[in-house]
């Protein structure tokens, strides 16, 4: 199929305003009052009235903790106090979020939408493995003591360490150099926790061959930015970042089926569809923010989307190549590893703040010794690989 | 590591009831030739609705495995360190499983197991060691 028609929308739809909460640990805090304290931030950020948003897109919220209500996109337009065109909750997250909001913008139905992501996973114990607290199995999964998304982003980074001999020598350099990132941030969960191979490779295995540090942290917060049009977008007060490309897969396979673990993922079919809507090339990209709910998530989307060859990435991410100061700079916020977990918001936010030139310290620039960026290419993955959505951004 | 019982479905009943007498059971589609996992109304690769089963001979390799050394549930506690893999069978569906029986420090991909049942009530839970 030809994605020819997209070209249409390079550079026609922008992210206009972003959103921030506390981040981290923030105790007695309801999922919902960081999707509602998100989404006011949003609207001011963006220099926005609340009547302007005429469509809410949330995520499917994993089940509510603390005996909380469900924070239903109802609800959360309730607080809010906005009665939206378009209301949508769905769990393919941001990397579709972008795709529905582009869809209602270009057909007519909405002029600002705005998405939100937001959990007290932190404060509620949230384990990603929720299943496993729950008294009675709900799967035969359990029988084999196979408890979710650890274990099986385990298995696919274990195939591949099988198949292109990566391992924790690649996933160190991903671990450290984001590290050194979220040094940079101080709204970071982990800004003052400097990190070094030593530590890396020290580190007990929870699930083999995974450390707790090649895993996404867990937080509470929220997350939430505005899409509008470019022409709407001159007359808001926040610089103009647009979507350049965007593109989504969806292989969809279980992990325990799947045999596109260790490459070609719905990354390589997904960046194709926004490179080519783009019109350009690996080369022209100045940073990078990649949904890194894993390490190895870092190196089989890079892998995929062309940056080397399938087990080259233990070359390519070594000697600072990502990090701070570095020739390509990778998930410059810490990203889902050390800065805060908001799905795929936390990378394509970052690049926004960047693009704005919003990012203090870490702004990649003259001071980290990088280039201003003007185009970042941004991803998001869900499931165990079951869906990817690149988004290139572009400053006007 | 029996603390967890099967829970049958309407899509998964035949395999279960199967394993009352230690066979894996799969649909094989009838038009195509190929055998399904998970279990489905129809297949996956020509939406033929016909089917017959087949008893797999339980032979197959590791494709992928990992090892537990934390307990995400008490129920495992005991068990730690404990292997889970994916093993691609002969007849060609992937499960999920446990490899038992062996040092996890020596098992690698494409490994060759077999199967091995644990008892789980009226039911028995399809393992796999090592097959050399």
């Amino acid at each position: 199929m030809s994605y020819d028609k997209l070209k249409k929308l390079k550079d026609k739809y922008a992210i206009v305003g972003i959103g921030y909460t506390p981040q981290g640990k923030v105790p007695n805090r309801s999922a919902l009052s960081f999707y509602v304290e998100a989404g006011i931030n949003a609207i001011k950020d963006a220099g926005l009235k609340k009547e302007d948003i005429d469509g809410l897109i949330c995520y499917r919220q994993f089940g509510a903790l603390l005996n909380e209500p469900e924070p239903t996109p109802y609800l959360i337009a309730q607080m809010l106090g906005i009665q939206p065109t378009i209301l949508s909750q769905e769990s393919y997250c941001p990397r579709h979020h972008f795709v529905q909001a582009i869809s209602l913008l270009e057909a007519g139905f909405c002029n600002y939408v705005l998405i939100i992501y937001a959990d007290n996973g932190f404060s509620g114990n949230r384990t990603f493995v929720e299943e496993a607290t729950h008294p009675e199995p709900k799967n035969d999964n359990y029988l084999y003591g196979e408890f979710g998304f650890v274990g099986d982003y385990a298995l696919a980074a274990r195939r591949a360490m099988h198949e292109f001999n990566t391992g924790p020598d690649t996933w160190k350099e991903i671990a450290v150099s984001q590290r050194k990132w979220a040094m940079l941030n101080p709204i970071a969960t982990m800004n003052q926790k400097p990190l070094t191979y030593e530590e890396y490779l020290n580190a007990d295995y929870i699930i083999e061959p995974f450390r707790k540090l090649d895993a996404a942290l867990i937080s509470d917060g929220g997350r939430a930015c505005i899409v509008t049009s470019v022409e709407r977008a001159k007359d808001l007060k926040n610089p103009i970042v647009s979507i350049m490309g965007i593109g989504e897969a969806n292989p969809s396979i279980d992990i325990h089926q799947a045999t596109y673990i260790t490459g070609p993922t719905g990354a390589k079919k997904a960046s194709e569809m926004a490179f080519n809507m783009a019109d350009i090339t690996l080369n022209e990209i100045d940073a990078c923010e990649i949904y890194d709910c894993f390490t190895y998530t870092v190196e089989i989307t890079m892998q995929d989307y062309g940056f080397f060859k399938p087990g080259e990435g233990k070359d390519f991410f070594k000697d600072g190549y990502t990090a701070p100061g570095g020739k390509l700079p990778v998930n410059t916020s810490g990203g889902l590893l050390s800065e805060a977990y908001f799905m795929g918001l936390t990378p394509i936010t970052e690049a926004v703040m960047q693009l704005m030139g919003r990012c203090g310290q870490r702004q990649l620039g003259m001071a980290v010794g990088n280039k201003k960026p003007e185009i970042i290419l941004c991803s998001d993955n869900g499931g165990v690989l079951q869906t990817h959505a690149t988004i290139i951004l572009r400053r006007q | 590591m029996n603390t967890f019982l099967p829970t049958p479905t309407a899509d998964t009943a035949f395999f279960w009831e199967a394993t009352k007498n230690k066979q894996l059971k799969f649909q094989k589609c009838s038009d195509c030739g190929y055998v399904r996992w998970p279990a489905s109304i129809a297949c996956p690769q020509c939406h033929s609705l016909n089917f017959e089963y087949v008893i797999s001979k339980g032979i197959g390799k590791i494709y992928s495995f990992v090892v537990y050394k934390v307990a995400f549930h008490k129920a495992v506690k005991d068990s730690l360190p404990y292997v889970v893999a994916i093993v691609e069978l002969d007849e060609g569906p992937r499960i999920l499983s446990n490899i038992i029986n062996c040092d996890p420090s020596n098992l690698r991909c494409d490994m060759p197991v077999k199967v091995v049942w644990e008892e789980a009530l009226e039911f028995n839970i399809p393992k796999f060691e090592l097959n050399f």
